[in-house]
Formats: structure tokens, sequence, C-alpha cells
């Protein structure tokens, strides 16, 4: 089975002198920067996924993927190369998820290349004050890998759905123009810890692969405090867990890309070297992910 | 696994087919006819909405959200299943409105886990897809990739649409009769739950599904909380929405038949987006200019006793038509569908034994 990898990245980095910056906005520099670095044209891109989960206006229809899509320029008009734009949500694990469901039509040829984007941005006036997530965005650019075995290999998601209360995040309509209103539990990460053993053993299990095999791993950056305990519940040495907290806020659901990026901007990954994907999100999900340079 | 062909990207390569296996459907028991809701306007507009729109009536939930319709839906399904709960892999949930509260519209956790919560399916995946009227199509075309890829042996495509709070506001919001929130009070309750598996006959099931964007047309219709009170609002540009679709669907709706070699003859059902009695005849009129030669009656519309109920409002009308008789085992249909955005989708669907096991079913034999 040929492998889905990422044939590149790109980002936009939390910027605190662009407060008015959107989501849209930001998802659009990211997938500018992808498409740049990127050998595909626009025009092959047969899909286009937004794993964000805050919107610009809260606007729930369309799909802030077709915003994007019409602002990358990606097959904008009913033409004989077309793009479907989509939204997937899924919490801190969206954009996992959309890896898989670009993984799932690129090997059954639905498509030839897939972008997933994702961004976060609460564009309230008068933001909740335990909105705490940088703003962000953050674009890859996928297709199948024309190396046998590189790429992204198994995934594995967990959810514990008796948490599902533990982390919502709504936007209430009480108010003009709405307002997001995030409720995080104390025990949140607690919750997150407890779940992220069982995650990595099913994917290293499904993929067959060792711990000593995986030379890093690369969780998403919620807090110091989460990624400093994080090491010895997943049993791996806390070198080999990248931890960018000084520098990274968590941005939710592009987390684990601007880590991944940052990571691999500091030292380029040589072929045969294996990463291992960690995201935590609402539901509870903790989803896992191996990928091979 | 299948091994990769060139086709054309956004479409499917033929064979290997998905089917739904079972299908479950969620009426409100409230109706609430358009007389009714033009009468609790603010500013009544001017128009005879009733006949301008052919919507006489829709259901409405009382005291129950749009993840409890999805719930009751899914629940339905699962009764006439041959799986249970826990066996399916992957649960999507395709809902636009997320209002799981009275004023409260939810992002997370996706709705799709409260669903697995709901009917115990603790072994399936969870995630919401949106994507318009377009979600279930989305949905279904999404979860065909992982049952082809191997991801997913089984899994439900669900939604449950509460639309009636955005016709509230716009009853509410109404200033003048070409206001734009006018399309909201179309809008109707429901939900509806397909479980979906791979076909074990090969001309049977979905065999050809196709979904484009063409996001430079992004501007007709949005959804989104009001800025002028608590609630939410849809505005559409509704003639131009209506226009620009029909100057493109009609080509992918015959390029849909095209895939697998249909004509018109082998159809024996049409079944359009819901949107309003007119708009499916104008949309009938614009296929038919596009083909040279009026189409057969072979188009299925509940939107007079419905509305529109967006994602949902397909699987609806083959209800409709499955307990009318009007579908029979082995037919074909074509599924239409036009969504915000705009998107364009187009599903070839040949019906296996479901038809005859969903009359069993609300005949009380299942």
């Amino acid at each position: 089975m040929r492998h889905c990898r990422i044939e590149s990245i790109g980002v936009s980095l939390p910027r605190s002198h662009f407060p008015r910056w959107g989501s849209v906005r930001h998802a659009v520099k990211a997938g500018r920067r992808c498409l740049e670095a990127s050998h595909h044209r626009k025009a092959d891109i047969g899909l286009l996924i937004n794993a964000g989960v805050h919107r610009d206006h809260h606007i729930c229809e369309p799909a802030m993927a077709v915003f994007i899509q019409h602002r990358l320029g990606i097959n904008i008009e009913f033409q004989n190369r077309s793009t479907l734009a989509f939204d997937l949500q899924n919490g801190g694990c969206g954009m996992l998820d959309a890896v898989q469901a670009v993984t799932a039509l690129l090997q059954s040829a639905e498509i030839e290349a897939g972008l997933v984007v994702a961004s976060e941005v609460n564009s309230d006036r008068h933001p909740d004050p335990r909105f705490d997530y940088a703003a962000s965005g953050a674009a890859l650019l996928l297709d199948l890998s024309p190396w046998r075995g590189r790429g992204f290999g198994e995934f594995a998601f967990h959810t514990r759905d008796a948490n599902a209360d533990a982390y919502v995040s709504l936007v209430s309509l009480a108010e003009k123009r709405g307002r997001i209103i995030l409720k995080r539990r104390a025990e949140l990460e607690d919750i997150y810890l407890s779940m992220a053993g069982a995650v990595v053993d099913d994917v290293l299990s499904r993929d067959h692969v060792r711990r000593e095999d995986i030379d890093f791993v690369v969780p998403a950056q919620i807090s110091a405090a989460l990624l400093t305990r994080l090491p010895a519940v997943i049993g791996f040495p806390a070198q080999k867990v990248i931890n960018l907290s000084r520098r990274l806020p968590d941005t939710l659901s592009t987390s684990v890309f601007l880590a991944l990026k940052l990571a691999l901007d500091e030292r380029r990954p040589v072929p045969g070297q294996k990463a291992l994907l960690l995201s935590f999100g609402s539901g509870i999900t903790v989803a896992a992910a191996v990928y091979r340079f | 696994m299948i091994q990769p062909v060139s086709v054309p990207s956004g479409t499917t390569s033929l064979g290997d087919n998905i089917r739904i296996e079972s299908l479950g459907v969620y009426l409100p028991e409230k109706i609430l006819t358009m007389e009714a809701l033009l009468a609790s306007c603010r500013r009544r507009p001017r128009w005879d909405l009733e006949r301008i729109t052919g919507i006489h009536e829709r259901r409405v939930a009382v005291g129950e959200y749009a993840v409890d319709l999805a719930i009751r839906a899914a629940g339905q399904a699962l009764d006439m299943s041959r799986y249970q709960a826990e066996e399916l892999d992957v649960i999507i949930c395709t809902s636009i409105s997320k209002y799981n509260r009275k004023n409260e519209f939810h992002l997370e956790p996706a709705s799709a886990v409260r669903i697995r919560a709901a009917i115990g399916a603790g072994n399936a995946r969870t995630f919401d897809v949106v994507n318009a009227c377009a979600g279930m199509f989305t949905g279904i075309y999404v979860l065909q990739g992982m049952i082809r890829s191997g991801m997913a042996r089984c899994g439900m495509v669900v939604s449950g649409e509460q639309n009636m709070p955005l016709a509230e506001t716009a009853a509410r919001e109404l200033r003048h009769s070409f206001d734009g929130q006018l399309v909201a009070l179309t809008l109707g309750d429901g939900g509806a739950a397909l479980i979906i598996d791979r076909s074990p006959n090969a001309h049977k099931g979905f065999r050809h599904i196709d979904l484009v964007t063409g996001a430079k047309h992004d501007h007709y219709c949005y959804s989104r909380p009001s800025r002028r009170g608590p609630g939410g609002i849809l505005v559409t540009k509704a003639r131009g929405l209506q226009r620009k679709g029909n100057e493109h669907f009609p080509a992918y709706f015959k390029r849909a038949m095209d895939k697998i070699g249909w004509t018109i003859d082998d159809l024996q059902h049409i079944i359009p987006h819901q949107v309003s009695v007119r708009a499916i005849e104008n949309g009938v009129r614009a296929v038919s200019r596009y083909l040279g030669s009026t189409l057969p009656d072979i188009t299925r519309c509940c939107a007079d006793h419905f509305g529109n109920t967006s994602t949902t409002s397909h699987f609806l009308a083959i209800h409709d038509a499955i307990l009318q008789g009007h579908i029979q085992d082995g037919h074909n249909a074509m599924l239409v569908s036009g969504a915000s955005g705009i998107v364009i989708a187009h599903a070839t669907y040949s019906f296996d034994d479901l038809p005859r096991r969903y009359r069993l079913r609300f005949a009380g034999v299942s």
C-alpha cells in the first residue's frame, strides 16, 4: 500500500503585532507558503479540508474551506479541473483526522493531491478570558509517496466520551454577533495524560514499530506542565519529545504541525527517521500517527 | 486496496461500490404551517410565500435540539440494520445546525461524539463534516474513501438539522419584502442517518459520487450570528444562487450519468435538494433545456410538507418516496444537491432491497 506523505508544509505563526488577522487570513497565509514550497500546481489539488475549530464571525455556512479555496485561487470556477472544499471538525485532533481522510481518498484514487489547512482565531470584540489559544495557521499538502514505506503509517484515535463535558467550546447566540465560551475542567490535562500511553501503544503495535525505532515525538504543545509529564507517561526519554512550550503557545488544532515545522527547521530529518505525532482534543480524543521520513 | 487509476479529481472510480445498508429518519411531531410562520413575523412580507415556494408546512422540534434529532435518526437506522452500534467503525456527523441547547451553537466536542455516546458505538471513530447543505453527500464521499482504502468496514453518516431558530430570527428581524433572510422562512427540522458498508453487488449502491466547489460564488448564501440581537441568521441571494446553480449543474448532471453509461431512460427517480417546490421545478426546466427534451415525471419532492431541511432533505425525500411506493427494489436514482459555497453534488444510486425492508419495518414486520 502506498503511503500518504507531506509534500510541503506551511505555517502562519502566532504574532502579537497583527492581532486583527482572522482565521481565513491565517489559513491563507499558511496555505500560500505551503503552495510556494510545493512542486504541485494549484490545479492538481482535488480536495481542500479545513480542520480549524473557530471561525471568523462564527460563520457556520458555507464551509470556511470555501473562503480559503477562493483566496488561494484553487479551481474556483466550475471548470474541467475541480476541487471539493469542506470543513472537518474534531477539536485539537482535527488535522490528524483530515490527514487520514485525505489518505483514504488518495489511496482510493479519488484525488491526486489534497490540502489540509487549519487556523484558530477568536474574532470576538470581548473575548472569553479562558480562550488562550494564540492565533495561527498551518497547511499541509499531501500526496502519495513515491518512496515505498515513507510517509504516514498507521493512525490511532481513542475517544473517551464519558469525559465529553471536560472540554466544551460553543458560540453563545444570546449575545449580538455571538461570543465564544470555552469550558475546560481543571483535570483536563490529567485525562489527556491518562489516555496518551494507550494511544501510543496502539499506534506502535498497529505499525509494528518499537519505541526505540521512533526518533522523535511531536506532541501538541498544550502546556509546559503537560509536556514535562508526557515522556514518562508514553515511555519515551524526555530528549526525544519535542518541547517548544517556551516559544510556542498552545494553538489548538494547528499545534502539532506548527511544532513539526519548527522542529524540522532546526534539524533536517534524515531519510528513514521516524516521528510520532500526538494530538489532544475535545471528545475527549487523543490521536497518534507514525510518520516515516 | 484499490490500485490507483487515472480519474478526474473529485470523482469516484467505478466498481467497489458502497451502499446504504440502513436508513433512519426522524421527523418531529409538531407541524407549523407557512401561514402560521408568516403570521408570527413582526413585519409580514407582502409576498404569498406559500404560492411562491410551494411549501405548505414543515416539522418543528419542540424541547429537542439538533443533536437529539441526529440521535433519534441514528437509533432508527440501527433498528433496521444488521450491524450493532459497537460494530460501527466511523460516525460522521454532518449537521450544519449544532444548536445543542437554546442559543448555544456547539463547536466542541464534535456532535459525532455525543451521538456515539448516546447510541453506544464505543468502537467508532468520530468527527464532524461541515459542507452546508451538501454535508451528508460529503460525509458519504469521505466514508466511501475510508471503506475502499480498508480503514473502515462500515460507518454511519448522520445529521440532525434544527433550522427553526434561523426562521425565528428571520420572523423577528425581517425589515422588508426583499430581505435576505426571507429564505429562512422555508426551513424545517428533521434528522437522517445512513449506515453504509461495502455493497455485495457491484451493480447496486452508490455507482458514482461527484462533488465540486465553485468557491468564486461563495457570497450567495451564508449563516452567522445576528448583528441585531440573539440568534443566528441565514442570508441568501436566492435568485442569484438559483441562477448560478442552474447555469452549471445540468452539465454535472449529464457528466454523472455519462460516468456510468446511464441515460435518462435508466433513471426511475431524480431526488433533488428540497429547497422549495418552485426551485425544484426551475431546476428540472434547466436540465430539460440542457438535455434538449422535457424530463419525464420522475422528480421526487417532499418540500411541500417538510420544507427545506438542509443536509437531511434528500434522505427525507427517499423516506417519503419509499413509503409512498414510488421507489422499489432495483430502481435507479440520481441524487442532486446544490449548496452554498457553491457546492454542486451528484450521486447515482441503484437500490438493492432497501425499499422493501424499509416498508416492512414501517409495517411492523421487521
